[in-house]
């Protein structure tokens, strides 16, 4: 019993992180929050198992495939809702614009996808049960993304350059950095990181349209916990969040459980605005 | 009807030519007899769909308020929707309650819609943008979630009859005519508070939250009423939708409709009453004229949002504002007349003086502000110069509320100003402006003027939704004052322009006027001549002695020493968070140090 | 090739097209209109997919064979996309707009229930397959008739196999959280209580859970010697399936039909994991004793066949039931003609409708058309060709 609920709740728990790793990365580039992260979610499983199950392409190519589309949605994202609205002085429209989008994505995938869950393929061929690979696949593309962030922003040019941007956008462009290029670049990087979240949860989650909006939420919470922009923060959040709403599943059932959560998660919110490891803000006159 | 266009009666011809109220109240009464005329030419048919739209824009029109004059992201609103249709059935089919009637069903739902609006929009006071989005999703889920648990209450998944309303209400052309009158009163009523002092100041917090707490708006007593109000109204329409659904399951509440009652706001424009209301009918009536559209009606939703995002953020309402499209002269000059300056400002103040005794403020390890005495006196002109980074426009802020001194005070008449009450110190009538124009572009220059009128207002919120005659009087008394406010700082020909099609002088000209409104005992004005020509800045330095003359007291931030010296009766120096020097203009020009630090030779 | 979802959608719009575009070349006789509510798209779309499927066939058929009196059956669908608004939107337009004769449809309950009334007052005879038990009411909605069976019905034959069959009397009932799930559970607990079973475990799971380890280890160690899961949602239902396999878990798996589906094998992770699961089914689509189907049954899977209908995806009973139901609609109206108040009548002395899902008949009283004796459960993974062995031990 608790074994199978701890495993879940941290399985699950490293996809809501990387969902929220997602959005910090598009928000660290731009200062905005889009709505596509869940979709890109999505689309990791979608693509995973149009690619590999229904097209019959091996493991290895329908990754690939799959983290590319999620690369391009990221830089769809970037041009279309984002760069035109960085732009004008109502800073808001983003959510508008970034919400059309995903919205747009989302049908279209409900109907020319399917509106049922449909199955992702097995990607090892090795015997279920105990330690599945269902419950590793996320937890190992946690830590990979984790590391890999890491060593980018820590130890290559272009990672202290996307920083820099991130940190103070005007005197980066001073030194003149391409602001632009590394922002798209950004996103791209963004979008790869949320299909591949979606692909390796594929098995738990199977390909489905509509793990879109729940992941966009249960996506957001480690963000907002955890505080903008705070890819450890956001992990953590994640993790206990996982865990939180398998032991709600467990304890008061399907219906409570959600509940449960979104309280909880609207109460955090109110006592501590900036998350519970976020900065609050200085002045806007 | 009151309308925008209603207020727009300048005294004299202005650059766009006259507006006619009747031209634009005409699409409301189109409508209007198209509505009440819809079953002569409309099948059952077209009755059932022109009901839908009815009830839909019942929430919408309240939504509205919160969503295109408010500038909240409330995306989750369906969860009223749902909290109003079940409270409504519920109560009529005696499951839990005694069987009431549907009229009483429908007002205690009103109510319970009302506290409910509240407890789902007060989040947007503590969150961000993006935040309070994601929360109004949270509750649309949990109400619905809540609906399909409570099941000895809610029928759970099977759900409940939905409430039939007596005779005439009950055939199928009464019932329409029942929505059909709710969404006219509805329209009415939301027309009336976007020509009221509170729809504009709705627009303030959306598009210029400074600025408004500058004008005293109370941004948690404004919002929490319009919530309050959106909330009851939506749960109105959810009485309404459940017994045009006849029966009601947990289903028929989906996130898709959420969705559409927020995009038909987006597309009808923020800031607008007709825009969304053709935006409703616009969005509920287009999936039922091609049937394989269907399918495709939430995509076809999503795509119109984004076009309408990218390429025309006004929406329908900026397509339908033709007489914004009139050119405007190419050379404008802004002339003050001072002279209307005593009748604006009335007698003058018997204020005391406002002083910052001692005042240090740091920010982490820098000292921002390091021991600052200062004093503004009635009828005098103060000016404050150093240079970037002295602390000048910190120091405005800390006497604007923003900030509390950690050590020393800011004191009016001797009694030191309550810290971070920043939208009470208009109350004591201490107004400013800003060093970049804080405005709101799609209003009127007018309108934003009369933003600054605001706590003069006497109505209440409800008299303004009825237009009572209280709501009336304060509406002409508003606009008669900001239009010789306008006069006084010579802007009165462009009142009906929309303030974004202004150049950056004139904006700041109506920033002083704004501030104007509130017939200050002390004006702060932080580098008002930044961006204006010579000419420009002459006449700001009239404009500003005139001011003084009439018996306020200035305090002007400013980098232009000449300015300064020009119209100053004192002079403070910062440099680094200390002063420098202070005294008398002629005294600082020969003072050596600020020579040495900041004029030059 | 199979026929698709959305070359079905694809065959409807150029069959209208062509429809509206021949009038002028045939002699003037009026089609007779028949409004259409499935749900194709939208989160409850199976049920409607698969039927939409049937009533092409017929549809098709019927026309071929020279319509009814020389006139053409036109199928007006209006897709309800799973959402009771707009299967309210479309109940309006048909009845009021396109004035049909006859509306088969919704498929869903949550719709149903909102359009019931709506056709009632719009005086509109009305066939629907939806299993609520409130949802026919011979006084309250006198034109309204069900050509499937009810949740009492349905659950009827699962408790009686469950507790009376295989002998078990500990049970656990789950179903997911959407209307019919609610509303099952809620039918069928009190029902197995009345036979004497122990409800050991009770409750509403949501599907989107992606482990439900923890809901079977609830009902495991309540002491449950039988599952009884109530949802149309493959992906949920393929989930309890899976867990159970994963624990190692031996109890039957006796519930809703979509438990047999093409959708739910697909989603399975070892097919052995499909035995001892036994669905809801109904025999004229079973095979029985000898494995051999009726040759009524025989006949439609040639028609199928022949028409490359694709059934790997669906339920077989789903196609039966869409292909049923506009043939019973169009024998009444031959026998009686177009008007409503004569359809009804009709309908209210119907004896026996040889349909391939079943025989349907009603009376004036009784507006619930399917026999008791005809709904029976089978063996999930003994699927061949679209058709079921009887469950073990199954007598009727």
């Amino acid at each position: 019993m608790v074994e199978s609920i701890v495993s879940t709740g941290l399985a699950i728990g490293c996809i809501y992180a990387l969902i929220a790793i997602t959005y910090n990365v598009m928000f660290s580039a731009s200062r905005v929050f889009s709505f596509t992260a869940g979709t890109l979610g999505m689309l990791g499983g979608v693509l995973g198992s149009l690619f590999i199950a229904r097209m019959g392409m091996p493991v290895a190519a329908g990754f690939l495939l799959a983290l590319a589309g999620g690369a391009v949605l990221g830089i769809v994202t970037e041009i279309v809702a984002v760069r035109p609205v960085l732009k004008s002085l109502d800073q808001h429209l983003y959510v508008l614009s970034t919400l059309a989008l995903a919205l747009m994505i989302q049908q279209f995938t409900a109907i020319e996808w399917s509106t049922e869950p449909q199955p992702f393929p097995r990607l090892f061929d090795i015997a279920r049960g105990g330690f599945d690979q269902q419950i590793w696949l996320p937890m190992l593309a946690c830590a990979v993304v984790i590391v890999g962030l890491e060593l980018l922003y820590r130890h290559t040019l272009i990672g202290h350059a996307i920083l820099a941007i991130a940190e103070d956008n005007f005197a980066a462009r001073a030194l003149g950095l391409p602001e632009r290029s590394l922002r798209v670049a950004s996103f791209a990087l963004a979008g790869v990181i949320g299909a591949l979240a979606g692909f390796a949860g594929g098995e738990m989650l199977l390909a489905f349209f509509a793990n879109a909006p729940m992941l966009t939420f249960y996506g957001f919470v480690p963000v907002a916990l955890g505080g903008m922009g705070n890819n450890r923060g956001a992990v953590v959040a994640g993790l206990l969040l996982g865990l939180f709403q398998q032991t709600a599943n467990f304890l008061v059932g399907g219906i409570f459980a959600s509940v449960a959560v979104f309280t909880v998660f609207i109460i955090v919110l109110l006592v501590r605005p900036e998350g519970l490891a976020g900065v609050t803000f200085q002045r806007r006159v | 009807m009151d309308t925008q266009a209603t207020q727009l009666r300048p005294s004299r011809p202005n650059v766009l030519g006259s507006v006619s109220t009747f031209s634009v109240t005409l699409p409301f009464l189109a409508l209007l007899l198209v509505g009440i005329s819809l079953p002569l030419f409309g099948g059952g048919y077209w009755g059932v769909i022109a009901t839908r739209a009815c009830v839909y824009w019942v929430l919408v029109s309240g939504l509205n308020l919160v969503v295109g004059f408010g500038g909240q992201i409330a995306i989750g609103w369906v969860a009223l929707l749902t909290l109003g249709a079940y409270t409504t059935s519920v109560l009529v089919a005696g499951t839990v309650t005694p069987a009431l009637p549907p009229y009483l069903a429908l007002a205690i739902a009103a109510v319970v819609g009302a506290i409910f609006g509240l407890i789902i929009g007060l989040p947007a006071l503590r969150l961000r943008t993006f935040y309070f989005a994601i929360t109004t999703l949270g509750f649309a889920t949990i109400v619905t979630q809540v609906a399909l648990a409570w099941q000895s209450v809610t029928g759970g998944g099977v759900g409940v009859a939905g409430p039939i309303f007596p005779e005439p209400f009950a055939s199928q052309w009464g019932f329409y005519y029942f929505c059909f009158g709710f969404a006219a009163i509805c329209t009415w009523m939301t027309a009336n508070i976007a020509a009221s002092r509170f729809g504009r100041a709705l627009t303030a917090i959306r598009d210029a939250e400074v600025a408004a707490e500058a004008s005293g708006i109370s941004k948690s007593a404004l919002l929490g009423t319009v919530f309050l109000f959106s909330g009851a109204v939506a749960a109105v329409a959810g009485g309404l939708f459940a017994a045009l659904q006849s029966y009601i399951t947990p289903d028929a509440f989906t996130l898709d409709l959420s969705i559409l009652f927020f995009i038909a706001i987006l597309i009808g424009g923020r800031g607008s009453i007709l825009g969304p209301l053709l935006g409703t009918i616009l969005l509920t009536v287009l999936p039922e004229f091609a049937a394989p559209l269907v399918a495709w009606s939430t995509f076809l939703y999503a795509v119109l949002l984004l076009v309408i995002v990218l390429a025309i953020p006004g929406g329908i309402a900026e397509i339908l504002d033709f007489k914004n499209r009139r050119p405007l002269e190419s050379d404008r000059a802004i002339i003050p007349r001072p002279e209307l300056l005593e009748p604006l400002l009335g007698a003058p103040p018997d204020a005391g003086a406002l002083t910052l005794d001692e005042v240090a403020l740091s920010f982490g390890g820098v000292r921002a502000i390091d021991g600052l005495d200062l004093e503004i006196r009635p009828g005098q002109v103060h000016g404050l110069i150093g240079p970037n980074g002295s602390g000048k426009t910190t120091t405005l802020n800390v006497i604007s509320g923003y900030y509390a001194p950690q050590r020393g005070a800011v004191r009016l008449n001797g009694a030191a100003l309550p810290v971070f009450a920043r939208h009470r110190r208009a109350h004591m009538r201490i107004a400013r402006t800003f060093q970049t124009p804080r405005i709101v572009g799609s209003a009127s220059v007018l309108q934003n003027v009369m933003i600054g009128g605001t706590i003069d207002g006497e109505g209440t919120f409800v008299e303004s939704l009825l237009s009572l005659p209280r709501h009336r009087r304060d509406e002409a008394t508003l606009r008669d004052t900001a239009i010789l406010a306008l006069a006084a700082v010579g802007l009165e020909r462009l009142a009906p322009v929309r303030a974004d099609r202004l150049q950056h002088s004139e904006l700041r000209f109506t920033e002083i006027a704004r501030a104007l409104m509130l017939r200050p005992a002390f004006l702060l004005l932080d580098e008002p001549a930044a961006g204006l020509s010579a000419e420009e800045i002459e006449r700001l330095g009239a404009l500003i002695l005139a001011i003084a003359r009439a018996g306020t007291g200035v305090l002007v931030v400013e980098h232009h020493p000449d300015l300064i010296f020009d119209i100053c009766h004192h002079v403070t120096v910062l440099n680094l968070g200390k002063i420098l020097a202070a005294g008398t203009p002629a005294g600082i020009r020969a003072h050596r140090e600020v020579v040495n630090a900041y004029l030059g030779a | 090739m199979a026929i698709t979802r959305r070359q079905a959608l694809a065959s409807v719009g150029a069959a209208a097209l062509a429809s509206g575009l021949a009038k002028p070349a045939i002699a003037a006789k009026d089609p007779i209109l028949i409004g259409y509510l499935p749900a194709l798209t939208g989160p409850s779309s199976s049920t409607g997919v698969g039927i939409n499927r049937g009533i092409q066939l017929a549809v098709q058929e019927i026309n071929a064979a020279g319509g009814v009196d020389g006139r053409q059956l036109e199928l007006i669908t209006r897709d309800t996309q799973s959402d009771p608004t707009k299967a309210v939107n479309g109940a309006a337009e048909l009845t009021h707009g396109q004035k049909v004769s006859a509306v088969f449809g919704p498929v869903n309950s949550g719709e149903s229930l909102a359009v019931v009334p709506l056709l009632a007052r719009a005086n509109t005879p009305q066939i629907h397959p939806c299993w609520v038990d409130t949802l026919t009411d011979s006084k309250k909605y006198p034109m309204c008739f069900r050509n499937a069976p009810t949740n009492q019905q349905i659950g009827g034959a699962a408790n009686h196999y469950v507790v009376d069959v295989l002998k078990r009397k500990k049970v656990a009932v789950v179903s997911d959280t959407t209307g019919y799930g609610t509303a099952s559970v809620n039918t069928y607990v009190p029902m197995l209580k009345a036979k004497g079973a122990d409800v050991v475990y009770q409750g509403n799971v949501d599907a989107a859970n992606p482990d439900l380890k923890p809901e079977l280890l609830r009902m495991q160690s309540a002491g449950a010697e039988a599952i009884m899961p109530w949802s149309v949602n493959a992906g949920f239902l393929s989930r309890i399936i899976n867990t159970r396999g994963q624990m190692g878990w031996d109890v039957p798996i006796v519930g809703q039909t979509t438990l047999g589906s093409g959708q739910t094998q697909a989603l399975l992770e070892k097919p052995e994991y499909w035995a001892k699961v036994y669905p809801n089914n109904f025999r004229p689509v079973c095979y029985a004793a000898g494995g051999k189907l009726s040759d009524r049954t025989n006949a439609f899977l040639d028609r199928l066949k022949s028409a490359k209908i694709d059934m790997g995806d669906t339920l077989l009973w789903w196609i039966a039931l869409g292909y049923d139901s506009p043939r019973m609609i169009a024998e009444a109206m031959k026998n009686v003609g177009t008007e409503p108040e004569q359809i009804v009548g009709y309908l209210n002395k119907l004896k026996e409708f040889p349909g391939v899902y079943g025989d349907i008949a009603f009376t004036a009283d009784k507006h619930d058309g399917y026999p008791d004796n005809e709904v029976v459960m089978v063996e999930a993974n003994s699927l061949k060709d679209g058709a079921f062995n009887l469950a073990p031990g199954y007598g009727a």
